[in-house]
């Protein structure tokens, strides 16, 4: 199919012809799964987008959108691009938290993006308090409920395939976030990089499933955006209903026999986890031909044991797909093969932290060997190549399995952040978009080792905090997820300190003391490296992003500041005082070791 | 079934007690992040057994404002009287 490049509008417009295929919305507490055809769709966002309208929005101006429900979000941020308006997608409030982290982080991009409304729901209204007054651009909050309700016409505006679609921020661990400018010409051109050359997608046959959150490019691009293209039929259940439930996924993907669903390594892993006691022939897996795993480092262990665990269920997996993507550049940048499954090279961990991807012999003990999974290769008229993360002019792209930093250029790459030209210019080096991960290439297929801002560098040898993390988190009583390493050269500069930071629910000193050994041991077994300190925690003092990421960066300021072990929790007063305590006595290493001085 | 508050916090305290380690003291106070250690993808499944254990469903919006075991035990009383279901 040669298809010349739509903008989401047209193709929305194009869809709308289509009596049979849809978005189909899954809910919870109910069966009735209300579907609507394409037709139904573009009916339902011209009333949204003739309501923006009627509110003295303009083509240009930007929208955020705060809406927990995927109808809800579908339909405004559709409405929101056929009127030429800029939606801002942000993540609603995940309670369990303080709330002070998420209103400042949404805040910050609603002043950012310079956003004229916010479309949120009653609930959410409340919470958002006095925010209002604190965006100078904000005109208002307005309720989707009433939006429902609209009944205003569209009046045609002229969108153009080099026109702002939408501001995709992106909550890294490493910063705030930042809003990812991507264009009509953007989305149009990676929807047909990864729908038809890297899925085959049939028009109108195949099927997605996604519980993915909309306000993330996985979901939004991959399940809401890119069908329309292929006017295939999508199923949407709310990411709650996949977390509390993993079941509900597969029985989703069963029910509706998907052909096509997404989800990162973490989903795979809590379906091994939690998915119990299904009864045979109560599950049916075999039209799955497409499970994509991407969106955070590939563990090739988690996928095996689910292809294990749901093979019964007629999984196969050959139908793995692993990938590799980033909002800059608008979804996907690389594909595994279809139907080779998991490919994973064993190379030397000792020559890859020298900067090498050398394969391991049989000779190379077990300790030394690190599965490095490949996420396949670059899409036609795209590229990937690898430099050195000095060669800031992408002068001399490395050779075959030389680590470096991952740069990439084509349609699909943004052209840059919004508002914020400084850290533009930086992401960009000599026409290639930096991507601030480290790769090797090897024939064309890429293989990701982690992020170059967080990369630990002892003797000239490249270590990643994840597996680390990953090695750490196999000592008993540390909590999963809960464990940070990160490098640190402050104040002396000479070399990198390797530190790692973790919580755990056990408060017996001596249990402590035995788990920093454990995870020394680990650690050094796995790495060849030895941990200059570990930092032992109370639950809940590890600083998180509001999308419950760990923050890196900001851990090693407060590490280095002396104040990583000041609790979060507000409960309870005596046990503030136990950790600071703590603190001080663990502080000892860290000023002695820091400041050079005892205090 | 329905419900009285007490009831409501035994069997919540009884629910959250089998997700965190023996040594953890679970109070009404107690929050479940913060205090009890349970991540993200932990409270989501005390939230699956709390709906089995309550016939409920408990949904995005009832946990936004929610930190500790005491806001849980609101937060499934007040959907327990939606359903006419909560003894005074």
């Amino acid at each position: 199919m040669s298809d010349s490049l739509r903008t989401v509008v047209q193709a929305l417009e194009d869809a709308a012809e289509s009596t049979r295929t849809g978005y189909r919305f899954i809910e919870e507490g109910t069966t009735a799964e209300p579907f609507l055809t394409y037709g139904g769709v573009e009916r339902a966002t011209a009333r949204f987008a003739g309501a923006f309208q009627a509110m003295g929005l303009n083509k240009g101006d930007r929208l955020a959108l705060i809406l927990p429900d995927n109808q809800d979000f579908i339909f405004a941020f559709l409405g929101a691009l056929r009127a030429g308006i800029v939606p801002v997608p942000i993540y609603p409030p995940a309670g369990l938290r303080k709330l002070g982290g998420y209103l400042d982080n949404t805040l910050h991009i609603i002043a950012k993006s310079g956003a004229k409304m916010v479309v949120t729901d009653t609930d959410i209204k409340r919470l958002l308090g006095r925010i209002q007054a604190r965006a100078s651009d904000l005109r208002g909050i307005v309720t989707v409920e009433s939006l429902r309700r609209a009944k205003d016409t569209l009046v045609p505006v002229h969108v153009d395939l080099d026109d702002t679609a939408f501001l995709q921020f992106t909550s890294g661990s490493t910063s705030q976030p930042k809003g990812v400018i991507v264009s009509h010409r953007n989305i149009a051109a990676n929807v047909q990089a990864f729908m038809r050359d890297g899925l085959q997608v049939q028009d109108g046959v195949d099927s997605g499933v996604s519980w993915l959150p909309l306000y993330h490019d996985m979901g939004l691009i991959g399940f809401v955006l890119a069908p329309l293209y292929h006017r295939t039929t999508v199923s949407f259940m709310p990411p709650l209903s996949f977390l509390k439930r993993p079941i509900r996924w597969l029985e989703a993907i069963s029910r509706h026999r998907g052909t096509i669903s997404f989800g990162p390594n973490f989903a795979y892993a809590l379906c091994v986890k939690r998915v119990r006691d299904v009864a045979p022939n109560t599950l049916d897996l075999s039209h799955w031909r497409i499970a994509g795993c991407g969106a955070e480092p590939i563990r090739a262990a988690n996928l095996r044991a689910f292809a294990e665990k749901f093979a019964p269920f007629g999984f196969n997996a050959r139908h793995f797909l692993p990938c590799y993507g980033m909002a800059e550049a608008t979804l996907a940048i690389s594909f595994g093969r279809m139907g080779e499954g998991i490919h994973a090279e064993r190379v030397d961990s000792i020559k890859l932290a020298e900067g090498q991807a050398e394969l391991a012999s049989d000779d190379t003990s077990a300790d030394e060997v690190a599965e490095v999974v490949c996420c396949g290769s670059s899409f036609d008229d795209h590229e990937i190549a690898i430099f050195a993360l000095e060669d800031v002019d992408g002068l001399h792209p490395l050779a075959d399995r030389a680590v470096g930093e991952i740069r990439i250029r084509g349609a699909s790459v943004t052209s840059g952040y919004y508002a914020e030209p400084e850290i533009t210019r930086a992401s960009f080096a000599g026409g290639w978009m930096r991507t601030g991960d480290l790769g090797y290439l090897v024939e064309g297929r890429l293989y990701v080792c982690g992020r170059s801002k967080e990369i630990i560098i002892v003797n000239g040898r490249n270590y990643y905090p994840q597996d680390m993390e990953w090695e750490a988190s196999k000592v008993r009583g540390v909590r999963k997820g809960n464990v940070i390493a990160f490098g640190t050269r402050k104040p002396l500069g000479d070399r990198e300190r390797v530190v790692i930071a973790f919580e755990t629910n056990i408060a017996d000193e001596h249990a402590r003391e035995a788990m920093k050994k454990e995870l020394r041991r680990v650690v050094r077994q796995a790495t060849g490296l030895s941990v200059d300190d570990v930092v032992v925690l109370d639950p809940g003092v590890l600083p998180k992003t509001s999308s419950g990421k760990l923050k890196r960066a900001t851990t090693r300021e407060l590490y280095e500041n002396g104040q990583i072990f000041i609790r979060t929790s507000t409960r309870d007063g005596s046990a503030v005082g136990t950790a600071k305590q703590l603190a001080e006595s663990q502080l000892g290493y860290a000023r002695h070791a820091l400041r050079g001085k005892p205090s | 079934m329905s419900w009285t508050h007490a009831q409501i916090v035994t069997e919540l305290i009884r629910v959250i007690q089998s997700h965190v380690d023996d040594c953890e003291r679970v109070d009404a106070a107690s929050e479940l992040v913060g205090d009890l250690g349970i991540d993200s993808l932990g409270v989501m499944e005390v939230m699956a057994d709390l709906e089995d254990s309550f016939s409920l469903v408990i949904d995005e919006a009832d946990l936004r404002d929610v930190a500790t075991i005491g806001d849980v035990a609101k937060a499934v009383e007040t959907r327990l009287q939606q359903v006419g279901r909560l003894q005074p």
